[in-house]
This record gives structure tokens, C-alpha cells and sequence, in this order.
């Protein structure tokens, strides 16, 4: 017997705030999705995340950016150089994980939107003498942490950086299993999450390869020689339930913005 | 070649009857390992005990009844618990063991659990004594008089790389370092202990923990040996799966002997019983490749029968019509309980005067130069089950067969005429 199909659900989606992207991906990615946000280094991967996030907290919204390489510090002190006025939201940092209760208390104080921001280099120091064994590990550490967020604050919006640096600190045995229960685990919970991918120059959107395929979406970063300069291009390499335009744009940062812009490349040369 | 000429061995009639569930019991919670049955106490009928996800020992009677449950949940440091996957932490992944552990003529319940704790409990499921490892405790533990003074000891391995061998009252006697986790069930051959390791080894230790040999196969050893007398003499053998997809057959000395190679890993212990009436013991155990596979002595396939997804549960094989033939019980990952004809069904494809028939020159009369046909495997009944069915047990007495299923549901099934 064939079933009817159901009526068809309204999307609703979080913008990507780069102008002229947004507009063409029907207004943001679907939320509930996990997309790879992929690119070599220095492409700003994490600064366009942060700026949703950031974006995001002065609608009053709560979100959960997990750092597992930069420093809380450092990833402040990096988004005031972009010029984002972090003192309209709170930033809160997770550094100890015995005081996440006292985060989740000053997150739920006040209207202000905020960002948590697990440091987990932070919290490793912290904790020198705690022994992992088949059923103890970080990712478990992470995966709760965004269980509490999502219980405690409704944190529906999470940031992974990087999926690299997680390898390493996971020491996956078997990453396709491993992959397949981590990306369940994210859409079980009903975040929308972005996942920074460090890529080198070989084409791949992901270190594993099998991210591509488990992901809803991939946004790609790449540079690009232009002239005598580097040029930052953004595509939507694939993005679920979601009509988009799939060409390579241009991306610039100025005034506090990012923008994507046809040309750069080759299309006005 | 061998020729068995199978025609003689066609002959297995229609059986009659169907399997009816007599009920169903809802333990709340996902089970992930077969059920132990075993009568508790002297004068008692049978008692049905299982391990829950959620860290729970329940005992239930044959109608269903709930007799006692032992809760092994633990309270955690908070910061211990972040670094735990919280919905499996207490689980209890492995079937109990049971055994008159200290001679009180009652059976205790032995049982490993995902935090790395040992509990043993006597029959009414009050804690006796617990002993806490550094891993997780994902196989059944063994209960035998390893070092002969009369007295059964507790072998297990955990998570923590160590096998550990404890006397009746949980004091450790020795612990043997195997530099990675064991997840295996380990079991006394002779005078070893053959268990199997997620570096893909089949390690062997004496009643002392020392280090007899080592099998390498290529991925994890998560199936518990058997060991048996599968040629009819006295020569006897350990067989064990691996998840590299194959089955190896050893001596007592880790030789191989041979190997068997399926499509997928397998994850649980063999079967070792005369199928066929020929005095010999046959190998009956399922694979990740869907398929229940019954063996000969040689490592030869007498025959498959294929499913619609994994079998990851042991099979048990059992006369459960009463009929004075076996057959296999195995469930499926894709929900179906399937009994099966232990001997298989024979399909003739030889066609008299045509087929594999040739003069041989100076022999004046036909000869049959391959097997007229090939024993596959035949299913007699099938039941559907509400779940992915983790594993079996079975009630001599009753003829009955009893289910876990993931869903947490246990299925108590009879044949009936």
C-alpha cells in the first residue's frame, strides 16, 4: 500500500546573515539541520558562525558555540576585531564543568540573548587526572553539554569548531559508526548545528569524507588567487529541503557585515 | 570430494502446528541481551532474569510475574557523569550468569554492568557483594571452578583491558593485563581461560592469569569461545566468531585448525549439537550477513538459511515440537523469531539420465560423478515480534521459547498443535 504524502511543512530557517547568500537559499538553512561549514584555513569559518550566533543572541536568542581549539579568550578578543559588539549579548564561558550550573543561571538572568562558549581546552586543564576509558570520553563530555543547553535553555543553536580538532581529541576507532551516531545525536535533539570542517586544497568538504553524505548541508569557503590578491568565496554546495543557488560568490566582511557577491572570480574578468 | 549422497536424508516430514505467544512483558526499558532461565531454588519453577538499559535486574516467573528487581543504577560524581553517554551508563549489556556460587544450595545471580561494576546477588536479587572495575563490563561472566579447590570463582573482562578472576565473596585472586578492552564472555577450556579481545586476539591464560597464546584474527572478538569434542574422538576444539567476518576453529594450543568466512562480523557464541544424527557435532551460528549457518566438523557448510537482516543473537537449538527432532531457533535483527529445521531440506538437482552422469571407461554402469543435490536450509515456523530481538532463551519443560526484543518487550512463545 502507498502511502498519502503528508501535506508539505513549512521550513523554518535560520539566516546564514551574509547578504546575498541568505537570499539565495529561501531566507537561511532549514532549523533542525547539521551543515558543514568547510573551508582551508583562514577562509573565516568561524567567524561566520560566530556572526550568527551573534546575530542570533540580539534577537534574545540562546546558543552554544563549543570551541575545541580556540580559546575563549581568544575567540572574544577575535570577534571584537571584527567589530561585533559583543557587549549587546552576553558571552558566556564554560571553563570548569563543576560551575556550568552557574552558567546556565546567569544565561537564564535578564532578555539579553547570549552565547555560550565551551572552552574545552579550558575545561582539559582543568581536569589533568580524569581517566577515559571505553565509556568515558570528550565527545560524551560535549554531547552533554548540549543536552543541558537544550534542557536548561532551549540552546537550539550549536557550533562544533572544529570536527577536526574532535578527531583528534575523540580518537574515533570507528569513525563511520561514530560519525553516523554523532550526526543522529545532533538531529534527535532538534538543533540546528554548524559544523567547522578543516579542509585542505584536494577538493574534499570534509576530513573523513563520509560528513558530506551525513550532513543536511555544506556551505564552502575557499581562497582564491585573484590578481595579485586572495580572494574569500562562499558556495552552498548542498543544503537539504532547500531551493538554492549553487554558485561560487564572492564574500567580503566590511562595517560589521558579511556580504556575498557574484564576481571576484572569474565571471567579471 | 566427499559424497554423501543426501537422498537418504531427504526425508523430513511436514511439521504440524504453529508458535502462539502466550504473553508479552513490558520491562520498560530496551533490553540488549538474551535471557538466563534457571530454576533459583530448590522446589521453584523457573525464573526468567534479563538486564535492562536503564540499569535493572528484573526476575519474572514463568506467567509473567514480576518476583523481584535489583536496580543497579549508581549515583555519579557529576563530573564523572559528563564524561558518560547518560542513557547507557548504568545498562546492563550482558546476559547474567547463575550459579550456587557458595554452596547455600540457592543460586546467585551474577551480572556485569556498563559502569564497570560486578554485582552478585542471591535468589531473591538482594545485593551480596559488588566489585568495581575501571571499564565497562560488556560480556557475561564466567562462573567455574577454575583452580579446582571446590569453590567457584567469577572470571570477567572489562573495559579497563583487564581480565579479572575474583573467589566467591568478590576478592580479586589475579587480574591479567591484555593491553586492550574485553567485551568477550570468557570460557573454561580444560585448564584455560579462552576469551577474546577488541584488538581482534583470542587470548588463552592458566588458572593463574599468565599468558598461555595468542590467535590474531583481523577485528574484534566480542563472541564468547566454545569449546567441544565436535569429531567424535577426544580431540578438542575451541570455536569462536570474529567480527573480521570469520569463524575460526582452534586446538588447545591456538592453533588454527580452520577458518569459515561469512559476509559480516559475528557477534555471538556458537552452538555445538548433533544435527543430523551422524555422532559427530555440528556448528550452528549466525552472522551479520544475515544468514544462520549450520556447520560440519570440517568447517564445511551443510546449510543457510537467510533472513532479512542481522543475527546477532545465539541461535539455540531444541525439539521444541516434541516430535524427537531438533530444530534451530534464531532471531533476527529484522524482528522474526525463525525455527528451522536443524537438518536442513534436501533439493535434488540431479535428474536421473541426465544431469552429472558419465560412463567411466571400463565400468559398466553409471556413475554419479558430483552430489545429486544440496541441503539448504528450511524454515518451519516464523514469528513476528515487535522489535529487534537481542537474544533467546529456552524453558525445557514447557517447550517454550522466551524473547528479548530491544523494544524492552520479553515474548513468551509456545508450539502448539
Amino acid at each position: 500500500m502507498v502511502e498519502e504524502v503528508s501535506e508539505q511543512k513549512i521550513i523554518r530557517r535560520i539566516r546564514t546573515y551574509i547578504n546575498g547568500l541568505d537570499e539565495h537559499m529561501e531566507g537561511g538553512i532549514p532549523e533542525g539541520h547539521a551543515t558543514l561549514i568547510s573551508g582551508t584555513a583562514g577562509t573565516m569559518k568561524s567567524s561566520v558562525c560566530f556572526n550568527i550566533l551573534y546575530n542570533e543572541a540580539l534577537k534574545g536568542k540562546k546558543s552554544l558555540y563549543v570551541s575545541l581549539e580556540q580559546s575563549y579568550e581568544s575567540l572574544v578578543q577575535h570577534m571584537s576585531n571584527m567589530r561585533l559588539n559583543i557587549h549587546r549579548i552576553k558571552l558566556l564561558p564554560i571553563k570548569d564543568l563543576t560551575k556550568i550550573n552557574e552558567v546556565v543561571n546567569k544565561a537564564k538572568a535578564g532578555d539579553t540573548g547570549s552565547i555560550i562558549i565551551a572552552d574545552v581546552g579550558c575545561i582539559r586543564n582543568e581536569i589533568k587526572d580524569i581517566k577515559l576509558g571505553d565509556n568515558r570520553s570528550w565527545l560524551n563530555v560535549i554531547k552533554n553539554i548540549i543536552k543541558k543547553m537544550k534542557a536548561d535553555l532551549n540552546c537550539d543553536l550549536v557550533v562544533l569548531d572544529s570536527m577536526s580538532a574532535l578527531y583528534v581529541l575523540s580518537r574515533f576507532e570507528n569513525p563511520r559508526i561514530e560519525l553516523f551516531y554523532l550526526f543522529e545525536f545532533l538531529k534527535s535533539m532538534e538543533i540546528t548545528s554548524y559544523l567547522i570542517s578543516e579542509t585542505t586544497d584536494n577538493g574534499a568538504y570534509s576530513e573523513l569524507g563520509m560528513e558530506d553524505f551525513l550532513a543536511d548541508g555544506i556551505i564552502n569557503l575557499r581562497l582564491t588567487p585573484f590578481r595579485r590578491n586572495i580572494v574569500r568565496e562562499i558556495a552552498i554546495v548542498k543544503m537539504r529541503a532547500t531551493d538554492c543557488n549553487n554558485d561560487i560568490f564572492s564574500l567580503e566582511f566590511k562595517n560589521g557585515q558579511f556580504q556575498a557577491l557574484y564576481g571576484g572570480q572569474n565571471p567579471l574578468l | 570430494m566427499k559424497f554423501t549422497f543426501g537422498l537418504k536424508k531427504i526425508a523430513s516430514g511436514n511439521k504440524r502446528g504453529r508458535i502462539l505467544e502466550q504473553w508479552k512483558f513490558d520491562s520498560h526499558s530496551s533490553l540488549l541481551a538474551p535471557p538466563i532461565i534457571a530454576s533459583l531454588t530448590k522446589n521453584k519453577s523457573h525464573s526468567i532474569i534479563t538486564g535492562t538499559k536503564d540499569g535493572k535486574i528484573i526476575s519474572v516467573d514463568l506467567d509473567a510475574n514480576i518476583e523481584w528487581v535489583f536496580n543497579a543504577k549508581e549515583d555519579i560524581d557529576k563530573m564523572e557523569l559528563m564524561f558518560l553517554d547518560v542513557e547507557t551508563s548504568s545498562s546492563i549489556q550482558a546476559s547474567p550468569n547463575v550459579c550456587d556460587i557458595n554452596n547455600d544450595g540457592e543460586k546467585e545471580i551474577v551480572v556485569g554492568s556498563e559502569l564497570g561494576n560486578i554485582y552478585t546477588l542471591n535468589s531473591k536479587g538482594k545485593l551480596l557483594w559488588k566489585f568495581k572495575t575501571n571499564g565497562s563490563i560488556r560480556g557475561t561472566p564466567l562462573i567455574a571452578d577454575i583452580n579446582n579447590d571446590g569453590k567457584k570463582e567469577i572470571i570477567f573482562g572489562s573495559g579497563d583491558k583487564n581480565l579479572y578472576a575474583l573467589d566467591n565473596r568478590g576478592v580479586p585472586l589475579w587480574k591479567y593485563d591484555a593491553k586492550t578492552e574485553i567485551e568477550s564472555c570468557p570460557q573454561k577450556v580444560q585448564n584455560q581461560i579462552v576469551f577474546g579481545c577488541s584488538n581482534g586476539e583470542i587470548t588463552s591464560v592458566n588458572n593463574k592469569g599468565e599468558l598461555l597464546w595468542r590467535f590474531k584474527t583481523k577485528a574484534k572478538v566480542l563472541a564468547q569461545p566454545i569449546s567441544g569434542k565436535i569429531f567424535g574422538n577426544e580431540k578438542e576444539v575451541i570455536i569462536i566468531g570474529s567480527t573480521d567476518n570469520y569463524l575460526y576453529c582452534l586446538d588447545l594450543k591456538g592453533e588454527l585448525i580452520w577458518s569459515f568466512k561469512t559476509r559480516g562480523a559475528i557477534y555471538s557464541k556458537v552452538v555445538l549439537a548433533d544435527i543430523n544424527n551422524d555422532g559427530q557435532l555440528e556448528i550452528i551460528f549466525g552472522s551479520c550477513d544475515n544468514n544462520v549457518y549450520a556447520l560440519d566438523s570440517n568447517g564445511e557448510i551443510i546449510w543457510s538459511y537467510e533472513t532479512d537482516f542481522w543475527i546477532v543473537a545465539p541461535p539455540l537449538v531444541e525439539d521444541i515440537d516434541g516430535d524427537g527432532q531438533l530444530e534451530v531457533i534464531v532471531g533476527s535483527y529484522d524482528q522474526n523469531i525463525y525455527i528451522l529445521d536443524a537438518r536442513g531440506s534436501y533439493k535434488l538437482n540431479y535428474v536421473p539420465g541426465v544431469s552429472s552422469v558419465m560412463q567411466q571407461a571400463g565400468h559398466y554402469t553409471d556413475i554419479m560423478t558430483e552430489e545429486p543435490g544440496t541441503i539448504t536450509g528450511k524454515k518451519i515456523w516464523q514469528y513476528k515480534t515487535e522489535g529487534i530481538i537481542v537474544g533467546c532463551g529456552y524453558i525445557n519443560e514447557t517447550k517454550s521459547i522466551i524473547v528479548n526484543t530491544k523494544t524492552g518487550k520479553i515474548n513468551k512463545l509456545t508450539h502448539q498443535d
